[in-house]
C-alpha cells in the first residue's frame, strides 16, 4: 500500500508543495523571530534613550544650580550661564522624551510630575537668585528657599529615579518575554526542517528510482528502435505515421532507404513523396491517396518509385487508422519493396505460361498423333483385309505370311493408338464432376468387358458402392482397366475373380496415405491373378512401363498409368500391391470432399 | 416401286471410305440405293432441294470441311421435314462422352468405322436391318438408338 | 410444350382399319390382329381402291400366304413380350408353334428369309424395345425391369440390352433425359 502511494504519480508534486509550504513557513517564522530581536534591541535603545535623556536632565538642573551658586560665590555673572542654557536644555530633553515615552502613559504622568519638581526646582533658583540680586542673604528667607531648593532637588532625583526604574523594569517584562519566544521557535524549527528534509528525501528518492526506471525503458526503447531499423532493412520495409489533423508525416528511416535517400534526407510530405513516384503509377497512386485522405484507410497498393540513381523498384504500400493514446487520428502505414517478389513472380508466371503451352502443345500433339494416325491406320487394314478376302489366292504363300506379320504390327499399332487416345483424353479439364451412383458405373464398366469376362469366365463380385461426385466417364473407366487389367494377367490355372471392397475410413488409420487428413472413399480391387513383385509396386503406374513382354501380354503400359492419371483428377491416390503367383491387390482412395 | 430399297446417304470427305462404303453395300446385296457426297453443305443442299428423295438412313462423318457432321445433325433435327431419316455418326473415333452428346443431340446410330471390311459389312448390315425393324414394325423412333 | 405420348397400336391399327373398311362400303369381320376376314368378294379395282387407302397409313395388304404366316408370327410375338396377361412361361418356340400350327423349324427359316433375321432376334429386339419404354416411363428399376421381362438378372438384361443396341440401359436413359431436358428448353 505505502509502495503504491509512492509509485503514484502525484506523490512528487505533493512532496514539492508540501516543501514549498515548510520553507515558507519557516521562512515566516525566522521573519518574525527577527523582527522580534531587532524589536528587543529598539526597546533596549528606547529605554536607554530615555534613561540618557533623564540623566540628562538632572545633570542640567545641576549644571543650573552649580552655575547659580558659583555666581553668587564669585559673584560674577559669568557663572550663570548654565543656569540660563540650564531651563532650555531641559526643554529640549523634556521634547525628546515625550516624543519616546507617548505610547508609555505612566511615563508621560511621570513626565509631567517630573517637569512640575524641575519647575518647582527653577522658581527656587528664581527666588534664591532674587535674593542674591538683592543681597538679601542673610534673610532667613533665604537660607528657607535654599533649603526647599535642595529639597525639590531631591525629588527630582527621586522622580528621575523611579522612571528609570520603570523604565528598566517594563523593558525587562518585555524582555522575558521575547526571550520565552526565542527560545521556543528554534525547536518548532528544527522539526519543521526536519520534516522537510525527510519529504525532500522521500521525493528524491521517488525521482531517482523513476528515473532509473526510465533509464532502463529508455534503453529498451533504444533498443527495439534499433531492432526495428534492422529489421526494416532485413525485410526491405519502411513505416510512416500520417497524423491526419496536422496532416503530418513521420518516416522510419528505411523507408527514406527504399526510395534510395539517406535516412532523413527530406522532410517528410506526400507532395516530396510523390516526386519519387514512377510517373506512369503518380496518376494511380493520386487516386489510392485521395480514397486515402477520404476513408482514412488504405488497401494493399502497388506503384514503382525512381531513385535518384535511376533504378525502379517496385514499392506496396498498406496502411491502417488508429487512435493513439493521445486520442488523435493517425494512419500508421508500412510500404514494403516487393520488387524481388515481383521479380520472382512474373518468372513463375513466365515459366507457369510455358509449362501450360508445352502442355497444351503436348496434349495437341498426343490427340493429334493418335486421332489423326487412326484414319491412316485403320484404312491400312481395311485394304489389309480386302486384300486377304479378294486376293488371296492370287498371292504367294511368303506374301500371305507376310501380309499376316503386317498385320499383326498394325494391329498392335492400334492398341497402342487407342491407349494413347485414352490416356490424352483423361484430363480433368471441362470434365464435370456428377454424382454418381458407382454402383451403375460398374455395371456399365462390366457391360463394357461383357466381351473378355464371358470368354474368361470371370467372377467379379463387389460391395455395395456409394453414391459419390466423380467425373463418371472417367471413373468408369477407371473400373474397365483395372478389372480389363486383372482379367489380362490372369493365372493359368484358375478362373479370374476379382472382390472389389469398399469403405469409408480416415487418413490416419492409413499406413499408405501420407496425407493425414480427412476421410476417404477406399475401394480395394483384389484378383487371384499372376500378381507382381512388390518392388514394381510404383514403377506399373508410369506410362509405357510394362513387366511382361509384349509376346506374352498384349499391354502398352499405358492401361494403369490412365487410372493412376483419373485417380488424381479426383484428388486421390492409387496404390498397387502384388505377390507373384497369387495375385494383386490395388488400392484407390477418393477424399470424402 | 422404291419401296424395294432402302435408300442410303453417305456424307464422308474421305475417298478411301466412300469407297468402302458403296463396296460394302454393293457385296451386301441388299435392296440399297447409295448416294454419297463430299461435305455436309453438298449433302444439305440436296437434303434442303424441294424434289428431295429423302433417304431413310443417312450416315455422318463427322469432320469434314466446310460444314461438320455435328453441324449437319443439328440442321436436320431442327427441320421437321426430316423427322423420318434414321441419322447414322459415322465417324473414326470418338470419346465415350462425345458419343453420348451426339446421342443428345438427336443422332439415331453412332458407328465406329471398322478396321476391317468384314466387320463393316457386318455393322452396315445391321444398320439396315434394325432400322428396317423400326420401319416395318411401327417401333417409337424416338427410341432408336445404336452403336456399333 | 411436349407431351409424351404411349400408343397402343392395336387399337390404332384396329380403328384406322374399321374406318377404312367402313368408308369403302364393306362388310368385314375381324379375326384377329392383323387378319380381317371380308364377307364380300371384292373386285380388283375395288380391292385397289382399298389397298391405295390403307397405303396411306403404311398398312400393306399382305398377299402372299408366307408373308401373311411371317406377320402372324411378329403378332404372337409382339402380343407375348407387350401383353404381360400372356402365360410366358412356356418355351417361345413351343408356344409358336403350338399357335399357328407349323414346326419351328419351319417358322424359323422362313422368317429369316423374309425378314432378313431371326426370331430369336426379333423376339429380343421386341424385348428390349419393351425394356427401353419402361426404362423411360422411369418408374420402375432395372431390378423390376427384369424381372418384367423375364430375364433371370439385371445383369442378362443389361448385357442384352448393351449387346442389341450398343449401349447400357443407364446410358440410354441419361440420353433420353438428356434430350426432354434439351427441347424442355427451346
Amino acid at each position: 500500500m505505502p509502495y503504491r502511494v509512492y509509485q503514484k504519480p502525484w506523490f512528487v508534486k505533493t512532496v514539492f508543495y508540501a516543501c514549498s509550504f515548510v520553507i515558507l513557513l519557516v521562512g515566516g517564522i525566522t521573519y518574525r523571530n527577527i523582527s522580534d530581536l531587532s524589536q528587543a534591541s529598539d526597546l533596549v535603545t528606547h529605554t536607554y534613550k530615555i534613561n540618557v535623556e533623564l540623566e540628562q536632565i538632572f545633570s542640567y538642573l545641576k549644571d543650573a544650580e552649580t552655575g547659580q551658586r558659583g555666581s553668587i560665590i564669585t559673584n560674577d555673572a559669568q557663572y550663570l550661564e548654565p543656569y540660563y542654557s540650564g531651563r532650555e536644555n531641559i526643554n529640549n530633553s523634556f521634547v525628546e522624551l515625550r516624543e519616546l515615552t507617548k505610547d508609555n502613559p505612566k511615563q508621560i504622568e511621570n513626565l509631567k510630575e517630573l517637569n512640575k519638581l524641575i519647575d518647582v526646582r527653577m522658581a527656587c533658583f528664581q527666588k534664591s537668585y532674587s535674593f542674591y540680586a538683592a543681597t538679601d542673604m542673610n534673610n532667613p528667607k533665604f537660607k528657607e528657599n535654599f533649603l526647599a531648593g535642595k529639597n525639590a532637588m531631591e525629588a527630582v532625583r527621586n522622580k528621575i529615579k523611579e522612571m528609570i526604574l520603570l523604565e528598566n523594569k517594563s523593558l525587562e517584562a518585555q524582555q522575558v518575554e521575547l526571550h520565552k519566544n526565542l527560545k521556543v521557535t528554534p525547536i518548532f524549527l528544527y522539526f519543521v526542517l526536519l520534516m522537510a528534509l525527510l519529504l525532500m528525501y522521500g521525493a528524491y528518492a521517488k525521482i531517482a528510482s523513476n528515473l532509473k526506471r526510465l533509464k532502463k525503458s529508455n534503453m529498451q526503447l533504444e533498443m527495439f528502435k534499433e531492432s526495428t531499423n534492422l529489421s526494416e532493412i532485413v525485410s526491405n520495409h519502411g513505416n510512416w505515421i500520417w497524423n491526419v489533423e496536422e496532416d503530418t508525416y513521420i518516416y522510419s528511416d528505411n523507408l527514406y532507404r527504399l526510395l534510395g535517400e539517406e535516412p532523413h534526407a527530406f522532410l517528410p510530405s506526400l507532395e516530396k513523396f510523390m516526386e519519387f513516384v514512377h510517373p506512369k503509377d503518380v496518376k494511380k497512386l493520386n487516386k489510392a491517396v485521395e480514397k486515402m485522405m477520404a476513408s482514412e484507410n488504405l488497401p494493399f497498393t502497388y506503384f514503382r518509385v525512381v531513385h535518384k540513381s535511376g533504378k525502379v523498384r517496385h514499392l506496396k504500400a498498406f496502411a491502417k487508422k488508429v487512435v493513439n493514446s493521445e486520442g488523435k487520428t493517425q494512419l500508421i502505414g508500412t510500404t514494403t519493396d516487393v520488387t524481388e517478389e515481383i521479380k520472382s513472380f512474373k518468372l513463375l508466371e513466365q515459366r507457369n505460361h510455358e509449362l501450360e503451352r508445352n502442355n497444351k502443345e503436348l496434349q495437341a500433339f498426343n490427340y493429334v498423333a493418335s486421332h489423326d494416325l487412326q484414319e491412316p491406320l485403320r484404312k491400312i487394314q481395311t485394304f489389309l483385309s480386302r486384300l486377304e478376302d479378294k486376293e488371296s489366292e492370287n498371292v504367294s504363300e511368303t506374301s500371305l505370311k507376310y501380309i499376316d506379320r503386317i498385320k499383326t504390327a498394325a494391329t498392335r499399332m492400334r492398341l497402342l493408338i487407342d491407349d494413347l487416345l485414352q490416356f490424352s483424353r483423361t484430363n480433368k479439364a471441362d470434365k464435370a464432376f456428377e454424382k454418381s451412383d458407382l454402383n451403375l458405373l460398374l455395371e456399365d464398366a462390366k457391360q463394357d468387358l461383357a466381351e473378355v469376362i464371358s470368354k474368361e469366365k470371370a467372377v467379379i463380385k463387389a460391395n455395395e458402392l456409394p453414391n459419390i461426385k466423380v467425373i463418371p466417364f472417367q471413373f468408369q473407366q477407371l473400373f474397365i482397366n483395372l478389372i480389363g487389367n486383372s482379367i489380362k494377367y490372369k493365372s493359368e490355372t484358375r478362373t479370374p475373380e476379382i472382390n472389389i471392397a469398399y469403405s469409408k475410413i480416415r487418413a490416419v488409420d492409413e499406413p499408405k496415405i501420407k496425407k493425414k487428413k480427412g476421410s476417404y472413399h477406399k475401394f480395394t480391387f483384389t484378383d487371384n491373378g499372376i500378381g507382381f513383385d512388390n518392388t514394381y509396386a510404383k514403377k506399373i503406374f508410369i506410362l509405357f512401363n510394362r513387366l511382361h513382354n509384349k509376346d506374352e501380354y498384349s499391354g502398352t503400359g499405358i492401361g494403369l498409368s490412365i487410372c493412376k492419371k483419373i485417380v488424381e483428377n479426383h484428388k486421390g491416390f492409387i496404390f498397387a500391391e502384388g505377390q507373384p503367383g497369387i495375385g494383386a491387390t490395388f488400392t484407390v482412395y477418393i477424399p470424402l470432399k | 416401286m422404291q419401296k424395294d430399297y432402302i435408300h442410303i446417304i453417305l456424307a464422308d470427305d474421305d475417298e478411301d471410305d466412300r469407297m468402302f462404303f458403296t463396296d460394302a453395300f454393293e457385296e451386301l446385296k441388299i435392296g440399297t440405293k447409295v448416294k454419297t457426297f463430299n461435305d455436309g453443305v453438298y449433302l444439305m443442299d440436296y437434303l434442303n432441294a424441294e424434289d428431295c428423295n429423302l433417304p431413310h438412313v443417312l450416315f455422318l462423318d463427322l469432320n469434314m470441311p466446310r460444314k461438320s457432321g455435328l453441324e449437319c445433325l443439328n440442321e436436320i433435327k431442327a427441320n421437321s421435314k426430316f423427322n423420318d431419316i434414321a441419322i447414322a455418326i459415322y465417324s473414326t473415333s470418338a470419346s465415350e462422352e462425345d458419343i453420348e452428346k451426339t446421342f443428345v443431340q438427336g443422332a439415331n446410330i453412332y458407328i465406329k468405322k471398322p478396321s476391317s471390311f468384314k466387320t463393316l459389312k457386318k455393322v452396315l448390315s445391321e444398320v439396315v436391318t434394325t432400322n428396317w425393324q423400326y420401319h416395318t414394325n411401327g417401333l417409337n423412333k424416338d427410341n432408336f438408338l445404336l452403336r456399333l | 410444350m411436349t407431351v409424351y405420348l404411349k400408343f397402343d397400336f392395336h387399337a390404332v391399327c384396329k380403328k384406322v382399319l374399321e374406318d377404312s373398311l367402313q368408308a369403302h362400303d364393306i362388310k368385314y369381320n375381324l379375326t384377329g390382329f392383323g387378319e380381317v376376314e371380308l364377307l364380300q368378294k371384292l373386285s380388283p379395282d375395288k380391292k385397289q381402291d382399298l389397298a391405295d387407302t390403307l397405303q396411306a397409313y403404311n398398312i400393306e395388304i399382305v398377299e402372299n400366304q408366307k408373308s401373311v404366316l411371317v406377320q402372324k408370327i411378329k403378332d404372337t410375338i409382339i402380343d407375348m413380350v407387350f401383353n404381360e396377361d400372356t402365360e410366358v412361361n412356356v418355351k417361345t418356340s413351343a408356344y409358336l408353334a403350338d399357335t399357328l400350327d407349323h414346326s419351328y423349324g419351319y417358322l424359323s427359316n422362313l422368317f429369316s428369309e423374309i425378314t432378313y433375321t431371326s426370331i430369336e432376334n426379333f423376339i429380343i429386339l421386341q424385348k428390349i424395345e419393351y425394356a427401353k419404354q419402361l426404362i423411360i416411363k422411369n418408374n420402375l428399376s432395372l431390378t423390376e425391369i427384369a424381372f418384367k421381362l423375364n430375364y433371370s438378372s439385371v445383369a442378362h438384361l443389361s448385357t442384352q440390352f448393351k449387346k442389341t443396341t450398343g449401349i447400357t440401359p443407364s446410358a440410354f436413359q441419361r440420353i433420353i433425359s438428356k434430350r426432354r431436358e434439351i427441347s424442355q428448353q427451346q
